[in-house]
């Protein structure tokens, strides 16, 4: 699997809203490795794959799955800290991948677990952009504007500046007396 | 003779890669970052030196290991002559395929370990059989680890261990997988990057929590001078005008 050149600004966040179907195919796999009891593991993650929704807005993302105990998580994308991808054999195979995101709590799991996403990058590409620093350091920062000198050098004072305005405008008027 | 068995056993890796990358989809490539304003990206692996701390590790188990099954079979063939000759192929096998898997293995782990480190960023990609990247900014590191045991120092690599914040406790099974703790095993020159994350966490103000630089250029006032110019030209301004 090369890595495609992914390309963030052909990638819509908002198409994000449903694992991939080839997710039921790995939890039936992963299922079936229990042997006898693959029934009972099953149907907790057949619930878990068909309530899975994500929403990614502008600024954040959220997830929310379960049925008898429903679980919504929303986490904005500054606060993100950590993005990890992680694909087992068997994902790779059915081409998904798992993109587990981390922000500053204290929690033993990721924060929140995205599964089921086929070609994980252009995501990971998406979040990493979004996330703090990414950019550099200069991105948000108060932007010192020095104001460029102009044409016939006038100094960047202020107070030089409104010096020339009061001799302009007493120029003004002493050409007015003279017409007057 | 020896540069024939190093030739072959190169070929035989090299096919052994083809398969991985073919039919078990494991990247050749290293992780790419998404081009950070033109800031210079650093590609690398672990040290070499990374490669011989593992197969220390792996000599000594090996021997271990083997030296055991020897005894065991020695036991076997001493209270039973035909019972140790039976068993004799099935020991060797036993002691000689896994140790190639292990060393196999064990070049494979250093071949698929990459660190890509660009101006705000570090990335980490690990693992054959599951694949774990982790990346995370300079802006949320919280503190950086160095750590090196006794046969670490005598390799002379360490550990460095880039934690951003939350107090995960990943056991080492996980640490990869999740967790804010990025690893960069088998670093010959830790002084150096852990200098370069530093200075990279220092340039940055903010706590590192998710805060945005939000402080604001003070509001201009005006000294007591631009105010009585100004006062002058709304004087002259009204002296033009004839009222």
């Amino acid at each position: 699997m090369s890595e495609a050149p992914s390309n963030p600004t052909n990638f819509d966040p908002r198409m994000v809203t449903r694992p991939d179907p080839a997710l039921l195919n790995y939890y039936i796999l992963v299922s079936l490795c229990s042997f006898i009891a693959a029934p009972f593991v099953f149907i907790p993650l057949y619930i878990r794959y068909s309530t899975m929704r994500y929403t990614l807005d502008d600024e954040g993302i959220s997830m929310s799955y379960g049925f008898f105990f429903r679980r919504e998580v929303y986490l904005a994308y500054r606060r993100i800290q950590d993005i990890h991808v992680t694909r087992n054999i068997v994902e790779r195979w059915l081409g998904l991948a798992k993109v587990p995101i981390q922000t500053a709590s204290g929690t033993s799991g990721p924060t929140m677990q995205i599964e089921g996403i086929r070609d994980p990058e252009p995501l990971r590409d998406y979040l990493y952009q979004q996330m703090r620093g990414a950019r550099g350091l200069d991105e948000s920062g108060p932007t010192t504007d020095t104001t460029e000198p102009d044409a016939a050098g006038t100094p960047d004072d202020p107070a030089a500046l409104l010096r020339d305005i009061r001799d302009e405008v007493r120029r003004l008027r002493e050409k007015l007396e003279q017409q007057a | 003779m020896r540069a024939h068995t190093e030739k072959a056993a190169e070929w035989v890796y090299r096919g052994l890669w083809s398969i991985l990358a073919s039919w078990f989809k494991v990247p050749e490539q290293p992780p790419e970052l998404p081009a950070a304003g033109g800031s210079p990206v650093r590609t690398f692996h672990p040290s070499r030196r990374f490669l011989s701390y593992l197969k220390f590790y792996f000599w000594f188990a090996l021997v271990a290991i083997d030296l055991g099954l020897a005894v065991l079979w020695l036991l076997v063939f001493l209270s039973s002559h035909l019972a140790g000759l039976l068993l004799a192929p099935i020991f060797l096998v036993v002691m000689v395929v896994p140790d190639i898997f292990a060393y196999v293995a064990i070049h494979l782990r250093y071949d698929t370990t990459w660190y890509v480190m660009s101006d705000h960023t570090l990335r980490c990609r690990r693992g054959v059989w599951l694949i774990c990247e982790h990346t995370i900014t300079f802006e949320n590191v919280q503190d950086i680890h160095v750590r090196r045991g006794p046969v670490q120092q005598y390799f002379g690599i360490s550990h460095i261990v880039v934690e951003t914040a939350g107090s995960s406790e990943g056991t080492h099974d996980n640490a990869f997988t999740i967790g804010n703790k990025a690893i960069m095993e088998g670093i010959d020159n830790p002084d150096e990057i852990r200098s370069l994350i530093l200075e990279r966490v220092r340039r940055s103000k903010a706590a590192g929590l998710g805060d945005e630089r939000t402080e604001r250029p003070e509001p201009t006032r005006w000294r007591p001078a631009e105010i009585t110019l100004l006062r002058e030209i709304r004087d002259d301004l009204r002296g033009c005008l004839p009222t």
